[in-house]
């Protein structure tokens, strides 16, 4: 069955790189498992699954995968939410964001577009807007996912196009 | 003329974060732990990303599977794949792991020193430049790899299960680098 990553990537289920892919079960199916560990755990220490969900797609969008950021997009259930929407499409926050929201944005923001200028500041930061420990680590969990997730779309979507 | 070859440092890492202590943790923590194949000791690393263990499971999981998978991709280049990430990302201690693997398992001392002393332009080699170039686009902003660049790897000789294998290492390098990188630093090994 095809998955995100196949769409994504523009892998039919007859082309060779789709059968590729299924040589390597561990990596198709450990990515899926990762997924739901990051985008929708069982413990997500107080942040959301449709606040994960928003900031997949905002990372999404900033890293150029425009089609990985609508589907993420499109899960969000909340549509009504006007915070949610402004961080999926990539906004800038309105003025009655909580800071703990602010802070979470910005983390993903900036560990998104440039990790070499991350410092010891920046985790102090999260800390003084009140994210604990486990809420820091799962934050930088889900970062990681959806760019290492991205990469892996635009690696397989360019080596498909060659035919 | 002296032959000695490039070597690359062995660091610690320490976390920004207080970790999870091992006398402290809960059931589920002291699991993930375990996952790592030495147990005795647990890492400040480990520790750090236990405050999450369903998460650290399941990427531990993951990374150990294409990083040390077996057949396709000489492990070397997927540690290659992995050096030309941190090296993007400056995570100098990914680099460091990663760089001394890629040499133990390549013999290619001269191609970490000219990473290290030069940065990821080269020239290098035919196979190391398209192995270089590709991983380094897709680390800088994976949108922009190209065609071309994938081409230059099939070019070289590296089959698309191959180059499956070498997107996958470089992609799980993003994410390391970005928990390495972003919620700790390296420092000196300290010796007795």
């Amino acid at each position: 069955m095809s998955d995100q990553i196949d769409i994504l990537s523009g892998l039919e289920p007859a082309s060779e790189l789709y059968g590729i892919r299924r040589e390597r079960p561990d990596f198709v199916q450990g990515t899926e498992i990762c997924r739901e560990a990051v985008l929708r755990p069982h413990a997500g220490f107080g942040i959301t699954h449709s606040m994960r969900t928003a900031l997949a797609a905002r990372m999404a969008r900033m890293v150029g995968l425009g089609e990985l950021a609508s589907t993420y997009e499109a899960l969000l259930e909340d549509e009504g939410n006007a915070l949610l929407a402004a961080i999926a499409a990539g906004d800038d926050l309105p003025s009655t964001a909580d800071r703990f929201t602010i802070a979470l944005v910005r983390h993903a923001d900036l560990v998104t577009k440039s990790p070499r200028d991350c410092t010891r500041a920046d985790i102090e930061r999260l800390e003084e807007a009140g994210l604990t420990n486990p809420q820091i680590i799962a934050l930088s969990e889900l970062i990681a996912f959806v760019n290492f997730e991205a990469r892996v779309i635009a690696g397989l979507k360019v080596l498909e196009e060659i035919a | 003329m002296s032959t000695q070859r490039f070597k690359v440092k062995a660091l610690s890492w320490a976390p920004y974060i207080e970790p999870v202590s091992v006398e402290t943790a809960s059931e589920e923590q002291l699991a993930a732990m375990q996952v790592t194949p030495s147990n005795t000791k647990v890492s400040p690393y480990v520790r750090t990303l236990a405050h999450d263990p369903e998460s650290y499971v399941a990427r531990t999981k993951l990374f150990n599977a294409i990083m040390y998978a077996k057949g396709g991709l000489d492990r070397a280049e997927r540690e290659l794949g992995a050096l030309v990430a941190s090296a993007v990302n400056r995570c100098v201690y990914c680099a460091s792991v990663h760089a001394r693997r890629y040499i133990e398992l390549s013999g290619r001392s001269d191609v970490v020193e000219a990473i290290y002393l030069k940065g990821l332009d080269g020239p290098f080699e035919p196979r190391v430049q398209a192995i270089v170039d590709f991983c380094r686009s897709l680390s800088e902003t994976p949108s922009r790899v190209t065609k071309d660049q994938a081409q230059a790897l099939l070019d070289q000789g590296m089959s698309k299960a191959e180059i499956v294998d070498l997107i996958h290492a470089a992609a799980i390098f993003g994410w390391a680098n970005r928990l390495m990188h972003t919620l700790g630093h390296s420092t000196p090994v300290e010796t007795k």
